[in-house]
């Protein structure tokens, strides 16, 4: 019976439901899991990589670049990281647009794009392949952690309708749910930076597969404020950068796991 | 073997209906459906679509064949020197208008209409072209009329001068050329707007415009306050007119005089500017404005009694 | 001849402007109002091309109440300022260009400072602590340069801008009769009697 109903994103069921919307939905939570804590003096991004193995190149992320291995966490713009879970390909377009949307806003207004406004530009053209004949909608849902003066650090979710949201901690992708009932439990309103690397990671241990954390599942990223310059300043982390922290916070793998692998 | 023919035809009827129709398919999603237009059709847009000359600068286009004093022999003269006038007082609003229409030097008509009688309630004076006035003024009675029919009261005075003043903006730079006061009476109470080609638009309580502005200026701004009874503004905005007449060689012939007070405008009357100047506006010998008159008025009192 | 100043001090900007509107010779009007408030903490002075200014001053008072009822919060003087040049720089290389000189003053509430920003027809924008368009600048700004003080009080503002004032009226041949004050600090944008 719904068969009729599916095939098309911008017709609704009987039932008044969108099939195709929430077909996206549903192929995002099977995404590598991201998860954000906003904290007083910064926002924690973490997010599980799905594309790993031995022979897997990623000596461009050890170094050059801004960090990160393109999988999971972008810069979108000098105030703003986002994090995406779901379709890669689909994702890379839409990080594409809001760099292109976040210097847009600079050329016009000469200040860095607020948060909440970002998220605004990716959510309307969102909701457009929700409406208009023959698209599929993006299968990708985003974190947005940013800083803006107007209401200073903030973290956003967005969904593949065009829904977003503004939340203190949040997840997507797989285990979402458990994600965030352990974020319930943990969060406390007057976080900081330091407190909230440590339930990023103890979150994202607790729910991802498997048993032990390293740089190869992970990717990090934390934004504060530059204590010199005051200004939002966006740190990606690199390989051996994760797996410094995670030695730090005592979540990394034990040395025999390592020489079991190779 | 007709219709293959048809099909490939680039004239003829078939072939316009189905441009037609392309047309209508292409409208399709165009604003009416949104309700923008609200049903109103092409009165909606606002503005009517003109053919503006395909020439880089439409103005000195315009200019080139129009302006008299660069070259005389320009074959469009258009009809410039004026004296209007309008104020505002406790008894309304007062309009006076000369009469004469110049073409260059050549004085082309002695009895034109320079007040514009938009509705009952709107008054609007012409300066500069007579035709961009005429038609452009009396295109804002239709919107009058239709933001009436739209929302079941009258416009008031500062939104119909608004809508022409945005008007004539979206013409600027293409040669339009007026200078107009919009007048009337709306739930403010009276109120007059200058508003000209430039896209300037000023509310005030007096304005005068045209070549002979300055001169009924001289008697009007010492002659007016706002506690004038309704006769004695009249006489001020004749009077004034009378002045400008006089002086300016551009201005002249007749003086129209109206007034808008609260149920709408009247017209007063006609005043021929050379019997003001002996006789004033009755019908007394000796009783006129002119100087020399107004002297010997003074020199021998008895003689106005008479 | 259209005259407009505007100052800053300690959390406050001022900005004045003539109250003519002419017509060749003729003064058509002697109390406009040539200072428009674009948002609640922004001020906006315009003269140049009849016509234009108007049109132009209200195409940006209704561009940034759109923002604001879009966004929920409105532009920082710096942001509605770099737009509003943009503006200006795009309409100067289209067909018809606003030829509108402006002064942007405004109070920054997010970080609590008064901004500046002079603004002509070509498009060129500078932040300054003073400044004037129209002939009275020729006047004002070296005086300006021998009197601003930056952290004076509103009073002393003012005392600088009467000085402005008075010397325009004094050595300018055809100098504007009246003057429109308006000041924006903290608490929003206001007129003031001078």
């Amino acid at each position: 019976m719904s068969r009729r109903y599916d095939s098309r994103t911008t017709i609704f069921s009987p039932e008044g439901r969108l099939y195709q919307i929430e077909y996206a939905m549903e192929a995002i939570s099977h995404a590598g899991t991201v998860l954000g804590v906003l904290a007083k003096d910064g926002v924690v991004l973490a997010a599980e990589k799905k594309v790993t193995g031995k022979l897997l190149d990623l000596s461009g992320a050890k170094e050059g670049g801004y960090g990160g291995s393109g999988e999971k966490i972008f810069l979108l713009n000098s105030n703003v990281i986002g994090g995406v879970a779901g379709l890669t390909a689909d994702a890379n377009s839409l990080i594409n647009y809001a760099r292109s949307a976040a210097q847009q806003h600079l050329l016009q207004y000469n200040e860095d794009i607020p948060v909440e406004l970002l998220a605004q530009r990716l959510c309307d053209m969102k909701q457009g392949y929700t409406q208009y004949g023959g698209l599929r909608p993006f299968g990708v849902s985003l974190l947005y952690a940013g800083f803006d003066q107007q209401h200073q650090f903030q973290l956003y979710h967005s969904d593949p309708s065009g829904n977003y949201s503004g939340w203190k901690a949040t997840c997507i992708g797989a285990n979402n749910g458990t994600a965030q009932s352990l974020l319930k439990q943990e969060y406390k309103d007057d976080i900081e930076v330091k407190a909230a690397i440590s339930l990023v990671l103890k979150t994202m241990s607790k729910t991802m597969d498997s048993t032990t954390l390293g740089s190869e599942k992970l990717e990090f990223a934390v934004i504060t404020l530059d204590p010199e310059t005051n200004l939002p300043k966006a740190k990606i982390y690199k390989p051996d950068e994760i797996d410094e922290l995670l030695q730090a916070e005592g979540l990394s793998k034990k040395e025999d796991d390592n020489a079991m692998k190779s | 073997m007709n219709s293959i023919a048809n099909r490939f035809a680039t004239t003829g009827p078939i072939r316009e209906l189905k441009k037609a129709q392309t047309r209508v398919e292409d409208d399709e999603f165009s604003d009416s459906v949104w309700g923008s237009e609200a049903g109103f059709g092409s009165l909606a847009k606002g503005v009517p679509n003109f053919t503006v000359p395909s020439v880089p600068d439409p103005s000195s286009f315009l200019r080139l064949h129009t302006d008299d004093f660069a070259d005389p022999n320009c074959r469009i003269k258009i009809q410039h020197g004026t004296t209007t006038l309008a104020f505002r007082f406790q008894g309304g609003v007062i309009v006076a208008v000369d009469s004469r229409a110049t073409a260059g030097s050549y004085v082309a008509s002695g009895t034109v209409k320079k007040v514009i009688e938009i509705n009952p309630y709107l008054l609007g004076t012409m300066a500069g072209g007579a035709a961009d006035c005429q038609y452009w003024e009396t295109y804002l009675g239709i919107h009058c009329r239709l933001h009436e029919l739209r929302n079941r009261e009258r416009i008031s005075v500062s939104a119909a001068s608004k809508y022409l003043s945005n008007l004539v903006y979206s013409y600027k730079g293409m040669g339009l050329s007026m200078g107009t006061m919009i007048c009337g009476w709306d739930k403010t109470g009276p109120a007059v707007f200058y508003v000209d080609s430039d896209g300037t638009r000023l509310k005030g309580d007096l304005f005068s415009v045209g070549s002979g502005s300055t001169f009924a200026y001289g008697v009007l701004d010492q002659g007016y306050r706002w506690d004038l009874t309704d006769e004695e503004a009249q006489e001020l905005g004749r009077r004034s007119i009378y002045a400008a007449g006089h002086r300016d060689a551009f201005s002249g012939n007749t003086c129209n005089l109206y007034q808008v007070k609260e149920d709408g405008w009247k017209f007063i009357g006609n005043y021929d500017i050379s019997k003001l100047h002996y006789d004033g506006p009755g019908e007394t010998p000796g009783a006129g404005y002119g100087y020399d008159i107004r002297i010997e008025r003074t020199a021998a009192p008895i003689a106005v009694q008479a | 001849m259209e005259t407009s100043f505007a100052l800053t001090g300690k959390g406050y900007v001022i900005v004045a402007s003539d109250t003519t509107a002419a017509r060749s010779i003729v003064k058509m009007k002697t109390d406009e109002d040539k200072i428009k408030v674009v948002s609640p903490h922004l001020l906006m002075s315009y003269s140049g091309e009849p016509g234009d200014t108007i049109q132009f001053a209200e195409y940006v008072e209704r561009n940034l109440r759109l923002f604001h009822i879009r966004n929920n919060y409105s532009l920082r003087p710096s942001a509605a300022a770099s737009w509003i040049r943009r503006s200006l720089a795009q309409s100067l290389r289209s067909r018809k260009p606003y030829s509108v000189n402006l002064m942007l003053g405004g109070y920054d509430v997010t970080i609590d400072s008064p901004h500046l920003y002079w603004i002509d027809y070509l498009g060129t924008m500078t932040e300054v602590p003073f400044g004037a368009h129209g002939y009275g600048s020729y006047f004002a700004l070296s005086l300006l340069d021998r009197y601003h003080d930056p952290e004076a009080t509103l009073q002393e503002g003012l005392a600088t801008l009467k000085r402005c004032i008075d010397e325009v009226a004094k050595r300018l041949v055809v100098s504007p009769g009246k003057y429109k004050v308006k000041v924006v600090d903290k608490d929003g944008a206001r007129e003031i009697e001078l």
